[in-house]
This record gives structure tokens, C-alpha cells and sequence, in this order.
């Protein structure tokens, strides 16, 4: 089922690729280099639904202790904090010509930084606690914490005022963008939604026998 | 404004580092377990 799911998420990737570097049109404004957008912004989805996924799954372990949920979030987490990882490096060689420099302290950048630190400690976390039931008990409310960020990165761009552009895709309204960059943004925000679901389904497998093995 | 593909190149170069990096990492640890 996971070699299915990795065979899928494959051709979805590739498809993404051909659509991002070859079939989308090249950007009046910024020319091809905001073809980093159909890496970027998915990369920020698969980061807000991991952390979201952390959320759900760390009420779920607090409120009926299943090793599975705890599984769940740990796995999740750490997809997470590997796409947020992503989505800062991207971000921030999109803004070097197009904003004119690697990083500014603005409300975006600033709060994505540290949702990827909340859940950088969240991993350290559970690392550090050696009996395994208190470190997934600290874990799931840290998990259940640490996501009152999402909202917070999410809306920093209308809340206040930053280098960073508001959103064009994620928000009310009707949209502003071409039917073929939108296009192109769905089919990545498809391939990058199946890599979340084979990475996390291959890291609660090997959670589940790391236990085992352990237990 | 420039067409600036080799930040175009780096960023995707990366993506691919970063998840084939991580796949591998996951691979390598589920081979141990199966030692």
C-alpha cells in the first residue's frame, strides 16, 4: 500500500515539475524565477496540514493514551518541521531577486521562524525524555500548543504590515491569479499532499517497529 | 527584471536534496531494523 502510494506520489511530483518549469507561463513581473512559487507554497501546505495533523493527533493520544495517535503526531511533526524547513530556504532564494536580500525580520518570515523552532523543540523533545510515555505526554501538549502559531504565520501578512506579499491563493474572495498558474499550483499542492501522506505513512511504519523492537 | 534561473535551479536542486536526503534516511533506518 506504501510502495503504491510512493509510486503515485512519483508521477504526481514529475507531473508537478513539467507543469512548474515548463507548462506554466513565464511571469510578467518577476520573469521565471517566481516559478519557486510552485515549490514554496506548497511547501508552506504540506507544513500548515502536517502541524495541523500534530494538533489533532496530540488531543487524540491525550485523551485515550493510543500509541498509534502518538505515532501519528510524532511522524507528522517531523514532515512538518522538514517542509517548514524547505519552505524558509525557498522563500528565502525567491527573495533574494525579488526583494533584494536573504531575510528580513518582517512578521512572516519572523513567525514562520518560529513555528520551525517550536517544533524543532517539540522533536528535541521527545528525544531528550527517555521514559516513552512522558515524553508523549509533553510531546502532545506542546503539539497542541505550538499550533496556535498556524493562524498566527498564516494572517501575519494582512495583520501587519511586511516585505512579504498578502496570500493569493489561501484567503476569501475571488481569486486574482491566471487559470494556468492556479492550475499548476493545485497539481503541486496534489504531488506535495501525497509525499506528506508516504512520508508520514513510512515514518509511523517505522515508529510502530522501532517500538516493537524496543518493547 | 531578469529571468534569474539559477536561483530558479537552486531552489528546486534543493527540494530535491531535501526529500531524497530524507527518503534515503528513512530507507537506510527501516534496512537496519530488518538486519
Amino acid at each position: 500500500m506504501v510502495r503504491v502510494l510512493g509510486a503515485v506520489t512519483v508521477v504526481a511530483l514529475a507531473a508537478g515539475l513539467v507543469a512548474g518549469l515548463g507548462l506554466a507561463p513565464r511571469e510578467a513581473t518577476q520573469g521565471n524565477v517566481q516559478r519557486i512559487m510552485y515549490l514554496h507554497v506548497p511547501s508552506v501546505w504540506v507544513a500548515y496540514l502536517a502541524f495541523a495533523v500534530v494538533f489533532v493527533a496530540s488531543i487524540a493520544y491525550l485523551a485515550k493514551r493510543a500509541e498509534a495517535a502518538d505515532q501519528l503526531a510524532h511522524a507528522s511533526a517531523e514532515v512538518g518541521v522538514l517542509f517548514t524547513g524547505l519552505t524558509i530556504a525557498t522563500g528565502s532564494i525567491w527573495g533574494k531577486p525579488t526583494w533584494g536580500t536573504w531575510w528580513t525580520w518582517d512578521a512572516r518570515l519572523t513567525s514562520v521562524s518560529i513555528l520551525f523552532v517550536m517544533y524543532l523543540g517539540y522533536l528535541l523533545l521527545r528525544g531528550m525524555i527517555e521514559d516513552r510515555e512522558r515524553g508523549a505526554r509533553y510531546a502532545a501538549v506542546l503539539g497542541i500548543v505550538a499550533a496556535f502559531n498556524i493562524p498566527l504565520v498564516h494572517f501575519s501578512v494582512t495583520w501587519w504590515r511586511t516585505l512579504h506579499q498578502p496570500p493569493s491563493l489561501m484567503k476569501p474572495g475571488p481569486g486574482t491569479m491566471p487559470p494556468v498558474i492556479v492550475a499548476t499550483l493545485l497539481v503541486n499542492f496534489v504531488a506535495f499532499s501525497l509525499l506528506y501522506a508516504y512520508f508520514v505513512a513510512k515514518r509511523v511504519r517505522l515508529l510502530r517497529r522501532e517500538a516493537e523492537a524496543t518493547s | 527584471m531578469g529571468d534569474n534561473w539559477s536561483f530558479v535551479l537552486a531552489a528546486y536542486g534543493l527540494a530535491v536534496v531535501v526529500v531524497l536526503g530524507y527518503w534515503r534516511m528513512l530507507v537506510r533506518r527501516e534496512k537496519d531494523l530488518d538486519q
